[in-house]
């Protein structure tokens, strides 16, 4: 049976630390803008956790979400594109093919999540920062959208190590920089058709919801609410 | 020609055309040909130790073949080498335990940073100007031997001064051997947020001068004062782990965390509960929750860290809710109310750090908190805190303002490790003037910072995947972690490693000295001789609450002033990097910028939105920023991230924003003379539309929040 890519975020365990973006740049070669390009809003991050503040000083609370690219079974992104360049794949992914693209931008309109970033320029990593880029991932130039892609490159790794060593992917084999970066275990990647996969059990959660549920995007990233103490 | 002739003279032109090209590296043939063990394209993963902070976290390296330009015998050209690709968590470390923060997985790019020193640098302009020309390591060694030769010569080893960060490693154990060996005093350490006091309090309570490690994954009820123990404070990447495994780790049972600060930090965020206190009172709600304890049925048994405090045995007389809500703000309702979760709810932990111990009165709160947790019963117990074993080693003399502490004060010779004091002290230290006055500096740091800058040497050290690491956790674990671990690569410049230059030195002195090691290697794999821990000190007399003294005067400076250490900075170490300049702050989605966090209200009533320009004065000084409003902040207190406004650090960090440690009143908590960094007042003034240099990621800091009102 084919996989299907999914994941859970624990928001009772996630602290908001951010080592998930930091480790999202170091997989993936997302450049860092700079300042003035940051300013005019094209820092590029395919991962970021955003803040909900709540209530005033002294009863506030602060909550974090880790938003990444949901991965959408019903994605708004894709059938907007004219070229083909964001399809989905059979494992369910949510694929921008870099080549295909021709930058107009039509998809990073159509998410609701505002997940894709645009590449307003090439990108630049003053020698020898680029020694730092990972082989495994091309890097994209002026024109094209890019986004978070699970960390394809780790899926695929893992397929062809398992492949090779004739046996089945099993739970846990395929971490995201993401997921493995995370100290406090808040986020859990996996098969969604695997009914006994973790991600799948934590999906079924009755804390579990997805982001924007009621948009009918059908995201592969469940969110398990925060509790509150009695 | 037939067919085996032809090969024959194939073989002798081909090996023939490769020798005649090894003369210059760019025509090597043996270019493609990676000079590693490493086969192209296929990953390697090797261990090392991030070097980010004291937590000594272990981590993975991905190593894979590149092309890299450098210089080998002294010819520029392209090689093929294997290089670090990526750093994750060791999932066999008992303290990353496969986990890594931000600052760790930026760390690569100290090593392939643009901006970093490559070679062995002389001074050729005034001091503070940057100019520098390339020399030879010989005549760098050479420069800093007859340096100290001199010394040497005029009987005059105590000017020697080695000033570092308090290190884990085993580096900070050979420079003091060397200073011994040579006759000068040990090496003088320094860090904005060390937890001198805290150790100082453990060490009279639990007879451990050392952090605890805090057993949350077994814990059902903790209250944390002040520590953002999931963000900047101890062992932050152990103690996250530890919290996921508090909330969701049990089947059934969900551990509960109360916050006590005056300004939400990242850790605050994650708190069941947050309650706000006035500055310098942490202690006063620790013994008003002990109050509460003892007023049930419990025994009063809190052995010597109970007996530290005066009035425990007679149960706190001074601190009953009422008058706890009186100085600290907390309601006695709420004390009484968390006063029986923590019996309740056991095991309970109590811990405290960051900005109360940095208060004048911060020994009292520490050692107060120390009490509750005594009365806890949890200290060594599961679900409380302990000490890791061989985690209590020597970490030098603490640099300070204080009379008691050391200072530069007389030194000739003046060595710089990984430090940078002008940063990250008040100016009113007159750090930078005590350095300025030291005939010799010389550096082993890889950029020029605030501090290296001053140097007439630079002595660039190996970045940390390019050498033997070692660290010993202070904490994060319940059994001892001594760690080291070989490099990960092959130097991509000149440099050379700070153990090695300094056995070096010591064997080319006119009276050369005898160091028990060799090699970098044999310095990390050294082991620490089992000191028996110190006596533990007494306090001099029962610890009792003592009103914090603030610099400045309430009427004329308004608000606290809070210096926070930033999640990605910390004390302003890592503002060099440009992942961590371009991360978003996880709780204001600010990148590239400093700013000052203001109340709404407080912000409201001074006219001021967000962005715009405001004067922040203490007795010491203005620094002048953008506004942030910030909902999780009491009304009377600013705060800052500590981390920009450096004069000096590379290109991503020199003249980007400002640095509120520069303007902090010289208090101290006088036990220990550390920096109390937390006891500075100030008063804010409006100087200015915003000029854009506040840059966020996200719009704004709520949905809505200028919603249906007008300015």
């Amino acid at each position: 049976m084919a996989h299907k890519w999914g994941m859970a975020v624990d928001l009772d365990t996630c602290t908001g630390c951010g080592a998930c973006v930091t480790a999202c740049h170091a997989e993936n070669n997302i450049p860092t803008v700079g300042d003035e390009q940051a300013a005019r809003g094209r820092a590029m991050h395919w991962l970021r956790v955003e803040r909900y503040w709540e209530g005033d000083f002294p009863d506030v609370r602060l909550k974090f979400r880790p938003v990444m690219c949901q991965q959408c079974d019903a994605a708004p992104c894709e059938p907007v594109c004219p070229t083909y360049a964001s399809h989905h794949t059979a494992e369910g992914l949510n694929a921008q093919v870099y080549n295909r693209c021709i930058g107009t931008r039509y998809c990073a309109n159509a998410c609701p999540y505002n997940v894709r970033f645009f590449d307003f320029f090439n990108p630049q990593w003053p020698k020898p920062l680029h020694l730092q880029l990972n082989p495994d991932v091309s890097i994209r130039e002026v024109g094209v959208m890019e986004k978070c892609t699970f960390c394809v490159q780790r899926i695929s790794a893992a397929s062809i190590d398992a492949k090779a060593e004739k046996r089945e992917l099993k739970d846990g084999d395929i971490k995201p920089a993401c997921v493995q970066s995370c100290s406090a275990r808040a986020m859990v990647f996996g098969d969604l058709n695997d009914p006994e996969s973790e991600v799948s059990r934590l999906s079924r959660s009755p804390r579990g919801g997805k982001l924007l549920e009621d948009v009918g995007t059908l995201p592969k990233v469940t969110y398990l609410a925060r509790q509150t103490q009695v | 020609m037939d067919r085996r002739d032809f090969i024959k003279l194939t073989a002798i032109t081909g090996t023939s055309a490769t020798l005649a090209s090894c003369g210059n590296p760019e025509h090597q043939l043996i270019r493609f040909v990676p000079d590693d063990d490493i086969v192209p394209g296929v990953a390697e993963w090797k261990p090392s130790v991030c070097p980010m902070c004291a937590a000594g976290c272990g981590v993975t390296v991905r190593v894979m073949d590149a092309d890299v330009e450098t210089v080998r015998s002294g010819q520029a050209g392209v090689v093929k080498m294997a290089v670090a690709k990526k750093l994750e968590g060791n999932p066999k470390d008992p303290i990353s335990q496969g986990g890594l923060c931000a600052r760790g997985q930026a760390s690569i790019q100290l090593t392939y940073h643009p901006d970093r020193l490559v070679h062995p640098m002389k001074r050729t302009g005034a001091r503070g100007s940057g100019e520098y020309k390339e020399i030879t390591w010989d005549e760098a060694i050479a420069e800093l031997t007859g340096q100290l030769d001199t010394l040497a010569a005029a009987r005059d080893q105590k000017s020697v001064t080695f000033l570092t960060r308090p290190h884990r490693g085993r580096r900070t154990a050979l420079a003091a051997e060397l200073l011994k060996s040579f006759g000068a005093a040990a090496p003088i350490t320094y860090e904005l947020f060390a937890d001198e006091v805290l150790r100082r309090a453990n060490a009279i309570s639990f007879g451990h001068e050392q952090l605890p490690t805090i057993d949350l994954a077994r814990s059902r009820f903790a209250i944390s004062f002040g520590a953002d123990f999931l963000g900047t404070w101890n062992s932050p990447v152990a103690q996250s782990a530890a919290y996921g495994a508090m909330r969701q780790g049990r089947p059934g049972v969900r551990g509960a965390f109360v916050q006590v600060e005056s300004r939400m930090s990242l850790t605050g965020a994650s708190a069941d509960e947050w309650v706000p206190v006035k500055p310098g009172t942490e202690g006063v709600l620790a013994l008003g929750l002990a109050h509460a304890i003892l007023a049930g049925k419990r025994p009063a048994d809190a052995g010597r860290a109970g007996a530290a405090i005066e009035g425990w045995t007679s149960g706190l007389p001074d601190y009953t809710p009422a008058k706890v809500e009186q100085i600290t703000g907390v309601a006695a309702k709420k004390i009484e109310r968390i006063a029986h979760s923590l019996v309740e709810l056991q095991p309970t932990v109590a811990f405290i750090g960051g900005a109360p111990l940095a208060q004048t009165n911060g020994l009292f709160s520490a050692l107060a908190v120390n009490a509750l947790n005594a009365l806890l019963g949890n200290v060594g117990q599961p679900g409380g805190i302990s000490f890791t074993p061989g985690g209590g080693a020597d970490l030098g003399r603490p640099l300070g303002g204080a009379s008691s502490a050391p200072t530069l004060g007389s030194a000739k010779v003046l060595l710089l490790d990984d430090v940078n004091p002008i940063f990250a002290s008040p100016k009113a230290w007159k750090v930078r003037e005590a350095i300025a006055a030291i005939p010799f500096i010389a550096s082993f740091s890889s950029f020029l910072d605030d501090t290296s800058i001053m140097a007439d040497l630079i002595l660039p050290d190996h970045s940390f995947l390019e050498s033997w690491v070692d660290s010993a956790p202070e904490s994060g674990s319940m059994d001892a972690v001594p760690t080291n671990a070989g490099p990960v690569m092959k130097p991509l410049y000149s440099t050379r490693a700070t153990a090695e230059v300094l056995i070096e030195v010591a064997g080319k002195l006119k009276s050369p000295l005898a160091l028990p090691w060799k090699t970098a290697e044999e310095v990390a794999k050294s082991t620490a001789k089992a000191s028996p821990q110190p006596p533990a000190p007494s306090p001099k007399s029962p610890a009792r609450f003592a009103e914090p003294v603030f610099d400045g005067d309430a009427t004329a400076y308004p608000f606290h002033f809070l210096p926070y250490a930033s999640l990605q900075f910390g004390d302003g170490s890592s503002a060099h990097l440009p992942w961590l300049q371009e991360m978003p702050d996880p709780l204001t989605s600010a990148m590239w910028s400093s700013w000052v966090e203001i109340n709404p209200q407080t912000a409201e009533r001074l006219r001021l939105a967000q962005g715009d320009l405001v004067d922040v004065t203490s007795s010491q000084g203005t620094v002048r920023a953008p506004v942030m409003i910030f909902p999780g902040i009491a009304p009377d207190i600013v705060a800052m991230p500590v981390g920009q406004g450096h004069e000096a650090f590379t290109r991503y960090a020199t003249g980007r924003g400002v640095n509120p440690v520069s303007i902090l009143a010289p208090a101290t908590e006088p036990e220990t003379g550390a920096l109390a960094w937390a006891a500075t007042r100030v008063k804010i003034a409006r100087a200015g539309d915003p000029d854009g240099k506040l840059i966020m990621f996200a719009g704004e800091m709520r949905e809505h929040p200028h919603e249906g009102k007008t300015r």
